[in-house]
């Protein structure tokens, strides 16, 4: 994407007059930590046949460029067609290696292989023998980097070159008076998302954009709207991608507001950055410098997928080594930016026999390791789910890197094991290890150490055994698969950033230092200060990468000067924000409180002066190609322009709420509280508190009476009944509470009158609905209750069981105190 | 209990008519009120229980002699608004299933003392107090077990009479400094401050004292910079995720939180895999964690691989992003700074909003009054009551009372 020819002001070791004072070389820390201390040969093929008569190879060089390029290139279906003899540079020489040699030197960096101009060539167009430049591009690489063996990646440095000097350019913003947003999109929002997005919503949920108050709604709305490419407005995707709440059909909906937004954004006239903004150079993506691509151990890398392709269904094996497992792309799955897929509903599989590669590499050296950068999209796939499967059904494979819930499982198939693998290891479940993020995942096998899992560079996983077995078993038919079992079990959804498969069992050293270089591509951005800082060639540098399709990663920023002579100082720089296509971002805005001063003691003319060592996720709007950015200040250099936070819209008028009753009925306590208060028995009495416990969640637990059931009634019946129990039990207590009431007598006895029967009516009324309350039911009307109930019970006559007369009042005491006047409150 | 069962069953068949009965006397209370019906309300929507014939007639006299407020205040004399009304009041707050049925414990027994004391409600979240038991035969309070508070409950203890105030740094041993009301109590420790990062906590103050989850609260325009490494900022690998929703909650929960980033809940997860037993831990100054190389509790360091690029937390230094914003709507106390160090003073910003005092008057209403306040009358009578409730010292008994008045019927 760097186009170097184009800059005009080239900055490097090489052209700079005194060496390295001239540029900032910024170090790719991956390149000097880590490493493997014991050089390993990794395990190639055989070379194939060439039927190559001419002379030998001179030298050594000339013998691993033979081996590692000029095999590989030779070919009439590749490169050999035309620069075997016909066409200058003769890099393919079909007779004389040496000549091929001589001219292969004139169009390869061995330092940095990735930018040979036998890769750049072909990345931009030049007869790939692939249907993807870019993956003939990487395995080109991979060629160059195998013959360069210990040259490649030997730079550890990279020079920062003055971007191009570009104005932020003008946009659309935002018009202050809502009155346009009211007529165009704000009707959709309040018809569709008001039950919800209002400050008046039963459940209210933020952003409030659906306001009956077209000012509160469209400060709202602001954030959901892309003015220049309103289909990637957040309103527009909540329907089309992600069908939320759709009022009739999804897409329908989200053509219905993109239109609204396209009528809104086409009836604003694009205005000026504001010209009060501190502002910086502005920059595209395409003006950062590559800063990637070196650092990652790849010396057993035996197949490698990075999915830069970006297009089609074949996602290309690019690690060069023969044959290359190319995974058709099948099901529903998506490209992501930045490189990557994402297997929504699918998977990747390669041919069993170009998948046959792995058995004959790895049972060749008996170990072996996967990685993978990964993206799980949930925690709740299982199976496990097969992230990297080498297998042929559910049952019978040779290694499968999986997820069950928050854990990566790992299968390998031993003489340790059945042939499925079994039993497999596991990260730990309290672990909760797999995450909803982008996680470095190595599963590594030896035949002495047995298995291992690194998420992240730290080993969470391992086995205690005193061989891992031998892979002898391993079947060269099976299949090479991302997402799923070969046979579309066990389908694993997330996002793949590249998967690497090894023939050595990668050190602990060597997955920390993969982890570290990170993934997918990263520019260095240097925005260009020196009109704010009077200090000529001065930039804010920021580490960028295209994060995934919907937003970019900016981190590090960092005071750079690419004049050596020059040493900043004093310059003060605080509070700055990332602006996009002519406006502040919205979100992501990491930086807006940094107070930072530049200064000699803290700035080096090798590394600069880092600011902060955050980085933060900005959102995407036109694309990596369009999107143009620049950096604006509160203060730099004693300039100063305060941030004004816009105003707060004031709160909406509160929506009345449907009428309540105005009475409600005892909760659980209560009720509990007061048939003890009723009745004088305690709560703590064991019978009652046993019942209580039993029925207490039977009981009301909220107030509203107008969703009582008839089963907290019964349970209201089953505790008072237990305070009536107690009550009537305790002689001492019921003489007291009922006097002159003989509970001796047969029940035909007891209750034969009007008096006796209000001996226990009356105290009974008395406790449990009050006196004098036109708020109760008058004392008749109780009566009439109760002496229906009694006449009921008395009706055996003559005949009643001895204890009838105490049950007659303990029922009589139910009733009376378990009603709606001792509920209703 | 096989014989309270069969007790229960027999009386059950004979007293079928019981529901008939309940429900046919409904109807009656709905009729207009006079002073000794409302006096009846007032009681039986404060104490729970109704009133004693003696004690409704002083309370109907009060209301003929118009002072509602003082017949209120004699209703909440009864010891039932203490150990039933406010008891079931504040449970659900003090867990995260935010259930009634939870048993007594420290953050209960503390908010009823400050509110039966007339204490500034505010201190409920800032501090140096704590509310125990003083009665013959309990345990005593325990860092690690609850049994003080559950035997006071299963005793039915008088809440109102042996609740005894104490400062919380000399029960627990918390220094002083680091108490922050029922926010450092044990109870609020079990249910907030185990596993996880500590955001629980902040979550269900929002929730319990706030009147709101963080929902309402989004704000996708507030800084990122405090947002913590554990949080991935391409969930399920899309981003839009994070910045349109996560993000919105995060930019100012992380940094307020982290006031909390020396507090653990320490529990033996094999042995004691609820954390009946576990405690409140606290890093003074000088104890050092050995995963974060700080006084910094090793939960705000886990999964920070998900974002490298996120905030390392080095200290319990919080800041209020909410000042600005939309958020600035929650009326914070101007005469705060919106920042600090440790849990008391991010306690205290709370509590001193415009908010908080809101929030309480909206619960007490809805508690006395069985229902949400619905109209405009109702929301003038919820300002009346928060200007009220600041100009009585923050005593929360005035606010039942005066929510009691308002809806004892006409």
């Amino acid at each position: 994407m760097i186009n170097r020819n184009k800059l005009t002001n080239k900055f490097s070791v090489a052209t700079a007059n005194s060496a390295l004072t001239a540029a900032i070389l910024i170090f790719l820390s991956a390149c000097s930590g880590g490493g493997a201390e014991v050089e390993e040969t990794p395990v190639a093929p055989p070379p194939p046949t060439t039927g190559y008569s001419g002379p030998p190879p001179a030298t050594d060089d000339v013998q691993a460029f033979k081996l590692n390029v000029w095999d590989n290139l030779y070919a009439q279906n590749r490169c050999g067609q035309c620069h075997g003899t016909s066409q200058e540079p003769d890099f393919v020489n079909l007779e004389d290696i040496n000549i091929a040699y001589a001219k292969a030197n004139t169009i390869v960096d061995l330092t940095s292989p990735k930018d040979s101009r036998m890769v750049t060539k072909v990345a931009d167009g030049h007869n790939c023998w692939l249907t993807s430049d870019s993956a003939c591009a990487d395995t080109i690489t991979s060629y160059i980097t195998g013959w360069a063996g210990d040259a490649a990646g030997s730079s550890n440095s990279i020079t920062l070159e003055e971007p191009p000097e570009r104005e932020p350019g003008d946009s659309l913003t935002f018009p202050d008076d809502s009155t346009l947003f009211g007529t165009t999109i704000h009707p959709i929002l309040t018809e569709n998302c008001a039950s919800c997005h209002t400050d008046a919503a039963a459940l209210p949920i933020a952003p409030f954009f659906a306001s009956a108050d077209v000012d509160v709604a469209y400060e709202a709305a602001k954030s959901k709207i892309n003015l220049d490419t309103p289909a990637n407005s957040r309103f527009v995707e909540r329907l089309r991608g992600e069908f939320h709440n759709c009022w009739s059909d999804c897409a329908d909906n989200a053509t219905e507001m993109e239109n609204a937004i396209i009528a809104f954004a086409g009836n604003i006239e694009p205005t000026e950055v504001d010209p009060s903004l501190l502002k910086s150079r502005a920059l595209f993506l395409s003006d950062g410098i590559v800063a990637s691509g070196g650092g990652r151990y790849d010396a057993s890398a035996i197949a490698v997928w990075n999915f830069k392709t970006g297009t089609g269904t074949t996602a290309f094996d690019t690690s060069g080594i023969e044959p290359a497992i190319n995974l058709e792309l099948d099901g529903n799955f998506n490209w992501v930016g930045g490189w990557g897929i994402q297997l929504v509903d699918g998977k990747a599989q390669g041919s069993t026999s170009s998948s046959k590669k792995l058995t004959d590499l790895i049972t060749s050296t008996g170990e072996y390791s996967i990685e993978a950068w990964v993206v799980p999209a949930n925690v709740t796939q299982e199976g496990p789910a097969n992230i990297v499967s080498y297998s042929a059904s559910t049952t019978s494979r040779n290694f499968t890197l999986g997820q069950t819930l928050y854990n990566y499982n790992y299968l390998n198939r031993s003489s340790e094991t059945d042939e499925n693998g079994e039993p497999g290891i596991s990260t730990a479940d309290a672990a909760e290890v797999l995450q909803t993020a982008l996680q470095h995942v190595v599963a590594t096998f030896s035949p002495t150490e047995g298995r291992k899992i690194f998420v992240n560079g730290e080993l969470v996983a391992s086995e205690d055994v005193e061989t891992g077995g031998t892979l002898n078993d391993w079947n060269d038919t099976y299949a090479f698969v991302l997402g799923s079992s070969p046979s579309g079990d066990r389908k694993f959804a997330g996002t793949y950033r590249m998967v690497v498969i090894h023939n050595r069992t990668l050190t602990q050293e060597q997955v920390v230092q993969n982890f570290d270089v990170g993934v997918g591509e990263k520019f260095f951005m240097l925005f260009g200060i020196s009109h704010l800082v009077d200090l000529p060639q001065s930039y804010l540098m920021y580490e960028v990468s295209q994060f995934d399709s919907y937003s970019y990663l900016f981190a590090e920023p960092t005071f750079v000067n690419l004049n050596g002579d020059a040493l900043p100082d004093g310059i003060d720089i605080e509070k700055f924000r990332i602006a996009v296509n002519g406006t502040e971002a919205t979100t992501g805005q990491a930086y807006k409180n940094v107070i930072a001063n530049v200064n000699a003691n803290d700035y080096s003319s090798e590394t600069g002066q880092l600011l902060s060592r955050l980085g933060t996720v900005i959102n995407l709007e036109k694309g990596p190609e369009a999107d143009e950015f620049f950096i604006t200040f509160e203060k730099i250099n004693g300039q100063e322009n305060p941030f004004v936070e816009p105003p707060v819209p004031p709160a909406s008028e509160p929506e009345d709420l449907p009428a309540r009753p105005e009475i409600g009925v005892r909760d659980f306590a209560e009720i509990n509280a007061t048939l003890s208060q009723i009745t004088g028995i305690s709560m703590a009495n064991p019978d009652v508190m046993t019942t209580y416990q039993a029925v207490k969640q039977q009981l009301p637990t909220l107030t509203d009476i107008d969703i009582f059931v008839s089963s907290q009634q019964m349970g209201i019946t089953q505790l008072a009944i237990e305070y009536c129990n107690a009550l009537i039990e305790d002689t001492s207590a019921r003489s007291s509470y009922f006097p002159g009431f003989d509970f001796n007598a047969a029940a035909n006895v007891a209750f034969n009158s009007s008096t006796k029967r209000d001996l226990i009516y009356d105290p009974l009324i008395s406790n449990s609905v009050g006196t004098n309350l036109t708020t109760q039911p008058s004392d008749t009307e109780i009566k009439d209750e109760l002496n229906s109930l009694t006449d009921k019970l008395t009706a055996c006559g003559g005949s009643c069981e001895a204890d009838r007369t105490e049950t007659i009042v303990k029922a009589v005491c139910a009733a009376s105190i378990a009603n709606a006047a001792m509920l209703v409150q | 209990m096989a014989e309270v069962v069969k007790r229960q069953t027999k009386l059950c068949k004979m007293v079928t008519s019981l529901f008939a009965v309940g429900m046919t006397l409904v109807a009656s209370q709905t009729s207009l009120a006079g002073p000794r019906e409302q006096a009846k309300r007032i009681h039986d929507r404060l104490a729970g229980v109704p009133p004693t014939e003696s004690v409704l007639d002083q309370m109907e006299a009060d209301l003929i002699g118009n002072d509602a407020v003082g017949a209120a205040y004699r209703a909440m004399d009864n010891s039932a608004f203490y150990s039933i009304t406010l008891k079931n009041f504040v449970t659900p707050w003090t867990n995260e299933a935010e259930t009634v049925f939870a048993p007594l414990n420290d953050y209960t027994a503390t908010v009823i003392g400050i509110i039966r004391d007339d204490i500034d409600i505010r201190q409920m979240l800032y501090g140096d107090i704590i509310y125990t038991g003083n009665a013959n035969g309990l345990a005593a309070y325990s860092n690690s077990n609850n049994n003080h508070y559950e035997q006071m409950e299963d005793q039915a203890l008088d809440l109102q009479a042996v609740l005894q105030q104490s400062t919380q740094s000399s029960v627990t041993g918390l220094e002083a400094e680091a108490t922050a009301g029922v926010l450092t109590s044990r109870a609020a420790a079990k249910a907030f401050l185990i596993d996880g990062t500590n955001r629980a906590l902040f979550r269900f103050t929002l929730i319990n004292h706030m009147c709101g989850d963080l929902e309402p609260l989004k704000d996708i325009t507030r800084a990122a910079d405090r947002i913590r490494q554990d949080i991935a900022r391409s969930p399920g690998g899309d981003s839009r995720i994070f910045n349109n929703s996560c993000y919105g909650c995060h930019a100012g929960m992380d940094p307020m939180i982290q006031s909390f980033a020396y507090y653990q809940y320490e529990y033996n997860i094999e042995s004691d895999p609820d954390g009946e037993n576990g405690q409140l831990i606290y890093n003074s100054e000088g104890e050092i964690d050995p995963v974060t190389g700080t006084r910094v509790q090793a939960k705000y360091f886990n999964n920070k691989a998900n974002f490298p690029h996120g905030f390392i937390t080095t200290d319990d230094k919080w800041d209020n992003y909410w000042r600005a914003g939309q958020n600035s709507t929650i009326g914070w106390d101007e005469n705060l700074s919106g920042n600090g160090y440790g849990a008391k003073s991010m306690g205290q910003e709370l509590a001193h909003s415009a908010k908080f005092a809101q929030c309480q008057v909206e619960k007490v209403f809805a508690n006395v009054c069985l229902r949400e306040p619905g109209n405009a009358a109702d929301r003038a009578q919820i300002q009346s009551m928060i200007t009220s409730l600041s100009d009585n010292n923050y005593e929360l008994k005035r606010t039942f009372a005066e929510s009691a008045v308002y809806c004892m019927g006409e």
